[in-house]
C-alpha cells in the first residue's frame, strides 16, 4: 500500500523541513517520493493542512495500580465523564483505558509514556497499556526507595546497581528508570516527615543526592539511551526551586531528566511567602545542556494527584477537594492518590499556572523542555490543546491573566513574557525531542524510514481546536482518526529496552527475593503470553 | 491460538443436562442471551483473562456484571470512595510491622499463608530485626492461627456485636477523648485494657492493621481506616485488607480499568453505570428483572448463594452441584492449574502471571466467553 499525502505543510524540524510538500508512506513506514514513477495506491489532497510526526508524550500517568485506584475512588468522575457535554470540566478525564488511547490519538499523539510504575506492579501496567488503543506505549520502573537498592548503596557496591538496573528493566519490560522522591519515600516509612536532596535516609545512611547520582551513572552506563527521570525532593513547597537547583547542580556532565519542574519552581517571595521561581529555574536549565526537563503545566479545574511521592501526597491529604485520599507504603515507593481542584482565584493555583508558563517562555531551547502537565497532576492530558494555544499566541494569555488574582501575577514575570511559540518549535518538543530523548530513532520525524505516524491538523484561528480535533491520524500507516473521530481502533505495542543481565545478578535477586519476601524473584515477570494480544511489545537498542 | 486448537476433545458441556459438544453448548447459551431482555453475568470467578472477556460479552449484550464476592468487595471499596485510607503490601507488612493488629475472624480462609508470611518473626528489611507484637481484637473465642505457636494478644474475644463498640471506644482513646462508661458484655473492653491497646498502637513503630470484610460491617471496616488515620498523626500504621477469594481483587481491577467502575455495572443503557443495590445479582434475580443469568465459578465448585429460576447458563469447575440443571453447563479449567492465567496474588498484593500447574485441554472462561460470542451473531438463525 503507498499513500501520497499531497501538498501539506510540512513541519518536521528533525530533518529541517518546513515547507509545502508531499509525505510518502509504504505500509507503515516513511518513504521518499519514488523516483521510478511509482503511482500512489491512495492520494490524500492535504493541501492547507499541516503534517507533523505523530506526538509523542513522555510523562502521563495513564495506567497502573495507581491510576486505577484513582479510577476506583472517584466514580462521581466517570459518571461525569459518561454524561455530561463536552463543556463541563471533568468530562476531560479520560478515565478508561479504551477513552486514553482515543482522546490521545484524537490529538495526534501516537506514543505515550506512564513514568511511574513500581517494579512489582509492571505486569498490571502493561495488562492496562495492552488495553489502551491506537497508541504505542512504555513504562519507567521506579528504583531508589527500594531495599535492594539502599542495601547496595549502604555497602557501597555502587557497580552492582548497574546490573540491578539491568534486571529491573529486563522483568518488567520497562524503557527507563525514574527515581521518585529518592530516599524520602523510604524515610517516610520511618516516620519522617520532611526530606531533603541532603538529608539521611534512616538505617542506610545514605542521601538523596548519593542515590540520584548512583542511578544517573548507572542508567547512563548500563547503555539506557532515556536519561534517570527524577521527580525530586520537595515538590510543591514554598522555596522548593533551590532543591531543583541543587540537582541540576549534582548532574554535573551527566545526562539528567526532571520531571515536572513546576512543581519546583516556587520562591518564598511576596505577601504570601510563594512566589515564582521560574526565572532562576529556566536560567539553570539554559546554562546545563545535560539537562532537561519537562513541565507539568498546571490547568484551572478538578483533578486526582496521583503521584508515587508518598511522602508528599501524605502531606498533602488535608488539601483533597473531595475528601478523600489513599496513601500506600508499597514494596518500594507506593502511591497517594489525592483528588484536587485547582482555581482560577487561588493566589495558589495561580501563581503555580504561571510558574510552567514562565519554565515554557524561558527556556530557551525546545529540545531539552517537553510539553506534560504530568497528567492528571497539573492537569487532564485533554487540555493540551489550550496550552498549545497559551503557548503559540501572548494574546490568549493575556486573556487568561486578565481573569486571575493581580497579586498573584505580581509575583510571576508572566504579564512580561511575548515570546509565542512557532508551529516548528512545538513539532520539536512534542514530537523530534522526546524521540531523541527516549532513544527512538524511527519516531518522531517524518524522514524516510520513519514509522507512519503522522498527524495531520487543519490550521485555524482558534489554535486549541486545531490542536483538538486532528483532520487526519495515520498510526503505522493506516488511517485512525478522521476529522477528530477514532474510525478504527486498533492496538498498539509497549516499547521496552532489553539491557543484558549478567547471571551472577539474576542469582543474587532469586535469593533476595527467597530470603526477604520468601517468593521466587519471577514473580514480577511480565509475559507476552499474559498480556491477550498478538506481538504486544517492541524492543528498543540500548547504546552499544 | 484459535479455541479449535488449543482445547482438546475432553472438554465437557451438557444441555438441559444431556451431553453436548462445547460448540453445541456455546450455540445454546449465545441463543438464550439473544433472546434475554437483560442478562446477568453473575459470580464471575474469573483470571484477568476471563474478566476482560466477560466485560466485554456484557457490553456488546448490554449485560449486569456481578461478582458473587461484591458484597465484601464493596465495603471495603466504600472506605476509598469515602474517606481517607492507608494501605500497604503484604510484603511491606512482612518485612516492616512491628506490631500486627488483626481483627475479627476468617483471616486464615481469606489468606491461607497470613501465618507463614506475615506472623512468624520478622527482619526488617534493613537487617533490624524487631520484635514483632502481635494483636487480635475480637476473634471468636477460643480462635487460633492454625499452625503459630507465638504470641498472641487477644482482645474481647466473643462475638462480633460489640466490635463496633470497643473500635470507636478505642479510637476515642488513642485521642486521648474521654469515653462513656462501660457496659457490662464481656466482650466489651474495659477503659483499662482500651488504654493498654492504644498504647501499643501508639507505641508502634510501623504497625499493620490486618482484616477481612467478609468478616466486618461497613461502619467497622470505616471506623479502622480512621483508628489508623489518626495513629498517623504522630506514627506510622497503615492496613491490609485482605483480598476476597475468586480472583475477586483481579476481577475488579480489570473492571476498573475497562469501564471505570467497580463490579455491580450495567452497560443497559449503552454506557457503563455502577449501581450497587440495582445491579446487586440476588435482587436482580428476585426481582425477576433478570431472565438469564450467566455464572461463573472456575476457582471452586461454588454454586450462587440463590436459587435462580431463570435460564441459566454455568461456566463452571468440574464438580459444581446446581441446585437445577443448568440449561447450558460448560466445564472450564482452573486458572493457574488448567492453564496459564493472571491473576490477584495475596502473597504479593497485585497482579501475577502463573503457569499452569497441571494442564489440560479444558477451556478457559475467556475461551469459552469468546466461543459464545462468536455465536451471538449466528445466535437467533442457525446453528453455530
Amino acid at each position: 500500500m503507498l499513500i501520497r499525502i499531497k501538498g501539506a505543510h510540512i513541519v518536521d524540524p528533525a530533518n529541517r523541513r518546513d515547507e509545502i510538500g508531499d509525505l510518502w508512506i509504504r505500509d507503515d513506514t516513511i518513504v521518499a517520493a519514488p523516483q521510478d514513477g511509482a503511482q500512489a495506491d491512495e492520494t490524500v489532497d492535504a493541501s492547507g493542512l499541516i503534517a507533523m510526526a505523530g506526538g509523542i508524550d513522555i510523562h502521563s500517568h495513564i495506567a497502573g495500580a495507581n491510576v486505577n485506584t484513582a479510577r476506583l475512588m472517584l466514580p462521581e468522575q466517570h459518571r461525569a465523564h459518561a454524561r455530561r457535554p463536552a463543556e463541563t470540566p471533568l468530562s476531560k478525564v479520560g478515565w478508561t483505558t479504551f477513552e486514553t488511547g482515543r482522546l490521545y490519538a484524537e490529538m495526534g499523539f501516537t506514543t505515550v509514556v506512564e513514568p511511574a510504575v513500581a517494579p512489582h506492579n509492571a505486569l498490571h501496567a502493561h495488562l492496562e497499556l495492552a488495553d489502551t488503543p491506537i497508541i504505542d506505549k512504555a513504562i519507567l520502573a521506579i528504583l531508589g526507595n527500594d531495599d535492594f537498592v539502599l542495601s547496595l548503596l549502604r555497602s557501597g557496591e555502587t557497580s552492582a546497581i548497574r546490573d540491578h538496573i539491568a534486571w529491573t528493566l529486563q522483568s518488567t519490560r520497562a524503557l527507563g528508570i525514574k527515581v521518585v522522591n529518592a530516599g524520602g519515600v523510604a524515610a517516610f516509612k520511618d516516620n519522617i516527615r520532611s526530606f531533603s536532596f541532603d538529608d539521611v535516609v534512616p538505617y542506610y545512611g545514605v542521601t538523596s543526592r548519593a542515590i540520584v547520582k548512583a542511578l544517573q551513572r548507572a542508567v547512563h552506563e548500563a547503555g539506557v539511551p532515556h536519561p534517570l527521570h527524577v521527580h525530586c525532593n520537595n515538590l510543591g513547597l514554598p522555596g522548593n526551586f533551590e532543591t531543583a537547583l541543587t540537582t541540576i547542580a549534582s548532574a554535573e556532565d551527566l545526562p539528567l531528566h526532571l520531571a515536572h519542574l513546576q512543581f519546583y519552581g516556587y520562591g518564598k517571595e511576596g505577601p504570601q511567602g510563594f512566589s515564582s521561581a521560574a526565572p532562576q529555574l529556566a536560567e539553570a536549565v539554559n546554562a546545563a545542556k545535560n539537562v532537561t526537563v519537562d513541565v507539568g503545566q498546571l490547568m484551572f479545574g478538578q483533578t486526582v494527584t496521583i503521584s508515587s511521592d508518598v511522602l508528599r501526597q501524605f502531606s498533602a491529604r488535608g488539601q483533597a477537594r473531595p475528601k478523600k485520599y489513599a496513601i500506600a507504603d508499597g514494596d518500594s515507593n507506593g502511591f497517594g492518590i489525592v483528588p484536587y481542584e485547582y482555581r482560577a482565584g487561588s493566589f495558589h493555583n495561580a501563581v503555580q499556572f504561571a510558574v510552567g508558563l514562565e519554565l515554557f517562555l524561558l527556556i530557551n531551547d525546545p529540545w531539552r523542555v517537553f510539553f506534560t502537565t504530568d497528567h492528571p497532576n497539573g492537569a487532564p492530558f485533554t487540555t493540551y490543546p489550550e496550552i498549545f494555544a497559551l503557548l503559540m499566541d501572548k494574546d490568549v494569555r493575556a486573556e487568561w491573566a486578565s481573569r486571575l488574582p493581580a497579586d498573584a501575577l505580581a509575583v510571576t514575570t508572566l504579564p512580561s513574557l511575548t515570546r509565542e511559540y512557532t508551529l516548528s518549535e512545538i513539532a520539536t518538543m512534542t514530537r523530534a525531542a522526546p524521540a531523541k530523548l527516549l532513544g527512538l530513532p524511527n519516531r518522531g520525524h517524518l524522514g524516510a524510514g520513519a514509522r507512519a505516524d503522522v498527524a495531520l491538523y487543519r490550521p485555524a484561528k482558534d489554535i486549541a481546536q486545531m490542536f483538538r480535533a486532528a483532520a487526519r491520524v495515520y498510526k503505522d500507516g493506516e488511517l485512525v482518526v478522521d476529522e477528530g473521530e477514532v474510525t478504527r481502533t486498533r492496538y498498539g505495542r509497549a516499547l521496552h529496552v532489553t539491557p543484558v543481565v549478567e547471571a551472577s545478578m539474576q542469582r543474587r535477586m532469586t535469593e533476595y527475593y527467597d530470603e526477604r519476601y520468601g517468593l521466587p524473584s519471577d514473580f514480577m515477570r511480565v509475559p507476552q503470553g499474559a498480556i491477550g494480544r498478538p506481538q504486544p511489545f517492541e524492543v528498543v537498542a540500548c547504546r552499544s | 491460538m484459535s479455541l479449535k486448537n488449543s482445547v482438546s476433545a475432553e472438554a465437557t458441556a451438557s444441555i438441559d443436562g444431556a451431553p453436548a459438544s462445547l460448540d453445541e453448548a456455546a450455540m445454546a447459551a449465545a441463543r438464550l442471551l439473544a433472546r434475554s431482555r437483560q442478562p446477568l453475568i453473575a459470580g464471575l470467578g474469573a483470571d484477568v483473562g476471563g474478566a476482560r472477556a466477560a466485560i466485554a460479552l456484557a457490553e456488546r449484550i448490554g449485560g449486569v456484571i456481578e461478582h458473587m464476592h461484591s458484597a465484601a468487595l464493596l465495603r471495603d471499596l466504600d472506605c476509598l470512595r469515602e474517606t481517607g485510607i492507608m494501605l500497604t503490601t503484604p510484603g511491606e507488612a512482612r518485612v516492616r510491622a512491628n506490631v500486627v493488629l488483626l481483627v475479627g475472624d476468617g483471616l486464615t480462609e481469606a489468606w491461607p499463608a497470613l501465618n507463614e508470611r506475615l506472623l512468624r518473626p520478622p527482619a526488617r528489611p534493613d537487617g533490624v530485626d524487631v520484635a514483632r507484637r502481635i494483636v487480635w481484637l475480637a476473634p471468636a473465642i477460643d480462635a487460633r492461627i492454625r499452625g503459630f505457636e507465638g504470641n498472641i494478644e487477644i482482645w474481647g474475644a466473643g462475638r462480633g456485636a460489640t466490635l463496633a463498640v470497643n473500635l470507636a471506644a478505642l479510637r476515642a482513646r488513642v485521642k486521648n477523648r474521654r469515653i462513656a462508661s462501660r457496659q457490662s458484655a464481656r466482650s466489651e473492653l474495659p477503659l483499662s485494657a482500651l488504654d493498654a491497646l492504644a498504647a501499643t498502637l501508639k507505641g508502634a513503630r510501623f504497625g499493620v492493621a490486618v482484616w477481612t470484610a467478609a468478616s466486618l460491617g461497613a461502619l467497622e471496616i470505616e471506623m479502622l481506616h480512621g483508628l489508623v488515620r489518626d495513629l498517623n498523626e504522630t506514627t506510622r500504621f497503615s492496613t491490609l485488607p485482605l483480598a476476597e477469594p475468586d480472583n475477586s481483587a483481579g476481577v475488579l481491577a480489570a473492571y476498573g480499568w475497562t469501564t471505570g467502575f467497580p463490579v455491580r455495572t450495567g452497560f443497559g443503557a449503552g454506557f457503563p453505570i455502577h449501581d450497587p443495590w440495582r445491579f446487586d445479582a440476588e435482587r436482580l434475580v428476585a426481582s425477576g428483572e433478570t431472565d438469564c443469568v450467566l455464572w461463573i465459578s472456575a476457582f471452586e465448585a461454588s454454586p450462587p448463594a440463590w436459587r435462580s429460576a431463570v435460564n441459566f447458563i454455568a461456566l463452571c469447575e468440574r464438580r459444581t452441584q446446581f441446585a437445577e440443571t443448568p440449561n447450558v453447563r460448560i466445564t472450564v479449567g482452573r486458572p493457574g492449574v488448567d492453564h496459564d492465567a493472571v491473576m490477584h496474588s495475596s502473597d504479593v498484593g497485585t497482579l501475577v502471571a502463573a503457569t499452569a500447574s497441571a494442564r489440560s485441554g479444558a477451556p478457559s472462561v475467556a475461551q469459552a466467553l469468546e466461543r459464545i460470542g462468536a455465536c451471538l451473531e449466528d445466535a437467533s438463525a442457525r446453528p453455530c
